[in-house]
């Protein structure tokens, strides 16, 4: 690979699986040979290190790194099994006004020499810890939940990345519902990328196994059965170039075979 | 049936049919900065447009604007006749 490639994940609303998304798409990107380094922005609630199992080995943070308190490489934690995997967290104490987006861009910039993906975890919303987190980007990555209000946010989202010249907008819809869509009572997919009109990197489907992956600190990727993991696994092979088939969302058991049969699935 | 009805007499109508409707409506007005005071306003320079061109307004003028591909289109229904001649 001959450039470093930043991205942020974003979303504008809070809570539709920004950092699930970026834990994931981080080890599947290690778990690909490439050198990655997820930056948490989001100042203050910090959740990466706990989706990744890494809460104990903070010793250093994004901020120190911005005060001088550290270097970026003291600063960094490796992941227990990925070594090409490091994490800056955030500082869980401090405030988002405290970091400006020139010196999240400084940071980023110098993590370039030394990792082929930089993905950056945006802090839900429009303001400061935003525009920090896509300062840097060269890319960027739109998480969606399939419900109006993350839509209409979505959008508004859109508009600043464009507005910030940010040329690359790739939508992940995530916690997708098969039997909701089907009964009209959610969002499709093809809507949602047919209102938003940009390009869709993939469709992960809800999955109660991402409660357990979050609680015990190991990305549902790492999960061989869950489906969440495997639609990010797929992502994170078409964001390294590869042409991967949308897979089927739904888990074909003898039971849904059969209630599909007669038309109660 | 009138008892019935004693229950939803108060319940505004909805903005929208289907969710996919809805989220047109609302990204529409999101991305073209319209309110129901503009969407008024419209409503009656297209009127004041109609008697200009000789139209008489019968019935109810709609605007419904629809987000299609991060466009905005502003749809107007406007039930018309040629005016009476005087």
């Amino acid at each position: 690979m001959n450039r470093s490639v930043s991205i942020t994940v974003t979303s504008g609303k809070g809570g539709v699986g920004k950092s699930t998304t970026v834990a994931s798409l981080g080890l599947g990107l290690a778990q690909l040979g490439y050198r990655v380094c997820l930056v948490d922005t989001d100042i203050g609630l910090r959740k990466l290190d706990l989706m990744l199992g890494l809460e104990n080995r903070i010793v250093y943070d994004l901020v120190d790194v911005i005060e001088g308190v550290s270097t970026i490489r003291q600063s960094l934690v490796r992941h227990k099994e990925y070594n090409d995997l490091a994490l800056l967290p955030a500082a869980q104490t401090r405030y988002k006004e405290e970091v400006s987006p020139s010196q999240v861009q400084a940071i980023v910039d110098q993590l370039r020499s030394e990792f082929d993906y930089i993905l950056i975890d945006s802090p839900a919303g429009i303001e400061g810890g935003f525009r920090n987190a896509i300062a840097a980007a060269d890319r960027a990555i739109l998480v969606v939940n399939p419900e109006i209000p993350s839509v209409r946010d979505s959008d508004r989202v859109i508009g600043l990345l464009e507005s910030a010249n940010i040329q690359r907008i790739d939508l992940i819809v995530n916690r997708v519902q098969p039997g909701m869509v089907r009964d009209g009572d959610m969002l499709s997919v093809e809507r949602v990328q047919s209102h938003l009109a940009i390009n869709l990197l993939g469709v992960v489907p809800e999955d109660k196994r991402i409660i357990r992956s979050s609680n015990t600190g190991e990305p549902v990727i790492l999960d061989s059965k869950s489906l969440a993991g495997k639609a990010f696994s797929n992502i994170s092979r078409r964001l390294i170039g590869e042409d991967v088939p949308f897979m089927e969302l739904e888990s074909s058991t003898i039971i849904t075979r059969i209630k599909r049969l007669f038309h109660i699935a | 049936m009138a008892f019935l009805n004693m229950f939803s007499r108060d319940k505004d109508e909805p903005t929208a049919m289907t969710a996919d409707d809805r989220l047109s409506l609302v990204l529409s007005y999101q991305r073209s900065d319209i309110d129901e005071k503009k969407i008024k306003q419209f409503r009656v320079r297209l009127i004041e447009l109609c008697d200009d061109f000789g139209y008489d307004v019968v019935g109810q003028v709609e605007v419904i604007p629809q987000s299609k591909d991060r466009k905005t289109i502003i749809n107007a229904t406007i039930p018309v006749k040629l005016k009476e001649p005087i």
